[in-house]
């Protein structure tokens, strides 16, 4: 029976129609969430005692970083599951999150160093935190290139699941970097472990804007997998009927 | 909680000197977004639109 429901889950054709009826409640209830978070953040959040008004910043900035991260992991995971099990699925996943994560890590890199310039006095650094998560977009980016430089997609494939799994190794280095090295970055502010050093009046909408700002990108993920399946899988009926 | 964290909205847009960073980022943040939603849910409607066509 686990067999069956497996091979059923890992089956494209399940994955879309599966995604098509889960894809508008993510989409609006992420959006709902997300446009709550960023108006309780930006209007009615109080001000930070050192950083003023610029620490708003926040509420953008950390899902985007911490997005950039999680979608590595969730790539890391489909290239193992295809090593491993030859599931043609998780090839498309890799594939789909590639540039989402490229999009989310940019946008980290981007409204980090906008946050930059008030609170450090500079927009860049080469700090252990920023130079890490450059070197994540780097990869994001290698990783869409190198896949479209190949003629043979199951080579390919192969390759970059091969490829995202050694460079997994970059995320506890980015994670770990503000403890590991001194830096200007701060600590982490919410951990699994410690209590959240930021105020709850602070740290409600910034768990509010994590959620639907996270729900949004696995929209896109969503969105971008179904134009991979398509492609790949163009001459096969299901397809056909299904578009 | 729910107590609006500025004076009116003019100090809203400004945020002290600081409104120049915050709003950049959101429109940056939220035009990125709209453009992959759109550049996504277009790329779907060519595919649609090539197997209608075949």
């Amino acid at each position: 029976m686990l067999k069956k429901l497996y091979h059923q889950f890992a089956s494209p054709k399940t994955y879309v129609v599966l995604v098509d009826k889960i894809y508008p409640i993510i989409f609006y209830t992420s959006l709902i969430t997300y446009v709550f978070a960023l108006i309780w953040g930006l209007a009615f959040a109080p001000s930070d005692y050192m950083q003023g008004n610029s620490y708003r910043i926040i509420y953008m900035h950390v899902p985007a970083s911490f997005l950039s991260e999680s979608l590595y992991i969730a790539m890391a995971i489909a290239a193992a599951i295809f090593l491993i099990w030859k599931v043609k699925l998780a090839a498309y996943i890799i594939k789909a999150i590639a540039p989402i994560g490229a999009l989310v890590a940019f946008l980290a890199l981007v409204s980090g160093s906008i946050w930059g310039i008030p609170t450090w006095g500079t927009w860049w650094q080469w700090d252990a935190r920023v130079t890490s998560t450059l070197i994540l977009f780097i990869m994001y980016l290698g990783l869409i290139s190198l896949h479209s430089s190949f003629t043979n997609y199951e080579k390919a494939d192969k390759f970059i699941s091969v490829l995202v799994l050694i460079g997994s190794v970059n995320i506890p280095i980015i994670k770990k970097s503000v403890d590991w090295w001194n830096t200007l970055h701060q600590p982490a502010s919410i951990t699994l472990t410690d209590k959240p050093s930021i105020d709850p009046s602070m740290l409600y909408p910034l768990f509010l804007s994590m959620l639907g700002f996270s729900g949004l990108i696995i929209c896109l993920v969503i969105l971008s997998s179904k134009v991979q399946i398509f492609n790949r899988e163009g001459n096969k009926t299901w397809v056909k009927y299904h578009v | 909680m729910f107590k609006f964290a500025f004076t009116d909205l003019n100090q809203f847009i400004y945020m002290e000197g600081h409104g120049i960073y915050v709003w950049s980022v959101f429109s940056i943040v939220i035009i990125s977004l709209v453009l992959a939603f759109i550049f996504y849910n277009k790329q779907l409607k060519k595919i649609k639109r090539k197997h209608s066509n075949e």
